[in-house]
């Protein structure tokens, strides 16, 4: 499905001094530097898989992303998308993969997102009635039939969204590469844009590979998790074993404010009193809890993966 | 060969692309009036070179020459009129290139559709204009033969072909420059001067004439516009010289596309 093998993206990037002098000298003589974006990065990926890939700003993740999708061109190494070079963008890939990005749109600014549609059917070569099926469809998933006439630039951030969404899919691609699909979104559109997500995946059996800044777009959607940080690939694997290793307690909660539990590791956060226990001992906790405050709401939960995160990151060498 | 594969479903998508292409237009009609408005720099011209011409013709031309001159290069202008090298500068330095190249059609031949779908809205512009000219002088009408007509209209087309290739090649220059338009004002200011835009090349002295009917410049504008009035003693010759600059413009802008896209950096997208 997806085969990556050895797969490094180095950039030349200009270096220029500051001031009218360093401008003079870089026009002069122009200083480049390599920046190693990826290196020798492999993985693969099957159909109908869910792979988030996360990492800090610069990690090399949409760099890794643009090389699947043929946007960029590898330095070194080996890609390969349903069995084609992405690279190469032949039309025979390009017609069952899409790129949704969110910072970028393929919208016509000036004209309804119709047209949009419209057009794609035609650069896609699409059988108008199988179009016509599967934009029914799409106008009813993502409740879009009250912004078809109006002209994009009216739209809000998170109806523009929708409708990039809608064109991206037009042609039932079989794999998705979302780069930061969410961003910008307030928090129901998140939420709107994900349930989307999932539904595509499960309904046209696509396979999805996300980038994001939101660990609930990943808590959400993808049950792999590709960790890419400095350029390389760090972890690939299943996101629960990874929370598992890094966060193996357990969040118990108790509402309101109880002083008389700071003594026993709790904290105050937003409300609550809180303290992350090893999973073995949180019955223990819970007991002692109840024992102190035999009225007391209490919780547990798994600890949230941005936290996970965090101290993935903190911890790394 | 995958230009031939790739044809008949480009076939029919152009349709398509032409009226998506006109709406955008129309959309833009304020914008898109004030730019071909732009383009009338013929107009000027016409009105400079009749004044020279009143105490008698300049190298043949008299003022109803000039008139027709400048009156079809005003028409011709506006319909090889491109900006695909503002168009291309933009999408690689801003990275709005990405969603394009993720389509089976080649982001180039979309722009074409969408230059091609522009002039209707052109000539629509320009008719106001032309009436008011022909009411001012009646004599600037005239009846080309149909062989002319035709060697015209294919010179139109090659012109056309010419410039929207000319814009692309330097707008490809922005995959691996910065100041790709800034290299193109170069370019238009010498179109400008050996283009037949600003002097009709026969106004030339003999020597730079002999070089510049052999220039892409000539080929891009001033070519079409002799052959149309039936002033260009040799139109085969000039046909030729437009179809020989077509095809090695053609073959740079492939070879240039096939290596800038490589350096595409994709930027912010």
């Amino acid at each position: 499905m997806i085969d990556v093998h050895e797969l490094s993206k180095t950039y030349r990037v200009p270096v220029k001094e500051p001031g009218l002098a360093g401008s003079l000298r870089s026009l002069l003589r122009r200083q480049t530097r390599d920046v190693q974006a990826v290196a020798q990065v492999s993985f693969r990926i099957e159909q109908g898989e869910r792979v988030g890939f996360l990492g800090p700003n610069g990690a090399g993740k949409t760099t890794t992303l643009k090389m699947l999708a043929g946007l960029l061109h590898p330095s070194s190494g080996r890609v390969e998308v349903l069995g084609l070079r992405p690279q190469d963008r032949p039309t025979e890939l390009l017609r069952q993969i899409t790129l949704v990005m969110g910072q970028k749109q393929q919208l016509l600014w000036d004209l309804p997102p119709t047209e949009t549609f419209e057009l794609n059917r035609a650069m896609f070569d699409l059988d108008r009635a199988e179009w016509r099926r599967t934009l029914d469809e799409l106008i009813e998933m993502l409740s879009l039939q009250a912004l078809l006439d109006k002209p994009v630039r009216n739209l809000s951030l998170g109806e523009r969204m929708k409708c990039e969404l809608c064109a991206a899919l037009l042609h039932r691609p079989r794999v998705l590469f979302l780069d930061e699909p969410t961003i910008g979104l307030d928090v129901e559109m998140q939420a709107q844009v994900r349930r989307f997500i999932a539904q595509v995946n499960e309904a046209m059996g696509a396979t999805v590979i996300l980038t994001s800044h939101y660990m609930q777009d990943i808590a959400a959607l993808t049950p792999r998790l590709l960790i890419i940080d400095q350029g390389r690939l760090r972890y690939d694997g299943p996101r629960d074993a990874l929370a598992q290793r890094i966060a193996p307690e357990r969040r118990i909660s108790v509402r309101g404010s109880h002083p008389a539990l700071v003594e026993r590791g709790f904290r105050e956060e937003q409300g609550r009193m809180v303290a992350d226990v090893p999973t073995g001992g949180a019955n223990r906790v819970l007991a002692e809890v109840l024992g102190l405050l035999p009225e007391a709401e209490l919780g547990v939960e798994e600890i949230p993966l941005d936290e996970v995160m965090a101290r993935y990151f903190r911890a790394r060498p | 060969m995958s230009l031939l594969r790739a044809l008949p479903p480009l076939l029919r998508a152009f349709p398509t692309l032409l009226r998506v292409g006109f709406a955008e237009m129309v959309a833009y009609r304020a914008e898109m009036v004030v730019w071909i408005l732009t383009a009338t720099l013929p107009l000027v011209m016409l009105a400079l070179w009749s004044a020279a011409a009143e105490g008698g013709p300049l190298a043949g031309f008299g003022q109803a020459e000039f008139a027709r001159y400048f009156t079809v290069t005003l028409v011709v202008r506006q319909v090889t009129g491109a900006w695909v090298v503002w168009e291309l500068n933009h999408l690689v330095r801003t990275g709005a290139l990405s969603p394009q190249l993720l389509r089976p059609v080649n982001p180039l031949l979309f722009n074409l559709a969408e230059t091609l779908a522009a002039i209707p809205v052109r000539l629509l512009v320009l008719a106001p204009i032309l009436l008011a000219l022909f009411a001012w002088r009646p004599d600037i009408a005239f009846l080309p033969s149909p062989a002319t007509a035709l060697m015209g209209a294919l010179s139109v087309l090659l012109a056309f072909a010419l410039s929207w290739l000319v814009q692309a090649i330097f707008g490809m220059l922005s995959f691996w420059l910065e100041q790709s338009v800034g290299l193109f004002g170069l370019w238009f200011a010498a179109w400008g001067l050996f283009g037949g835009y600003i002097i009709p090349l026969p106004l030339l002295p003999e020597g730079l004439r002999a070089v510049a009917e052999w220039l892409p410049f000539q080929a891009s504008l001033g070519a079409p516009v002799e052959i149309l009035l039936g002033i260009e003693p040799q139109p085969l010759r000039s046909l030729l010289v437009q179809a020989g600059w077509v095809l090695l413009a053609t073959l740079l802008a492939r070879w240039m596309w096939a290596r800038g896209i490589v350096r595409y950096g994709a930027v912010g997208a």
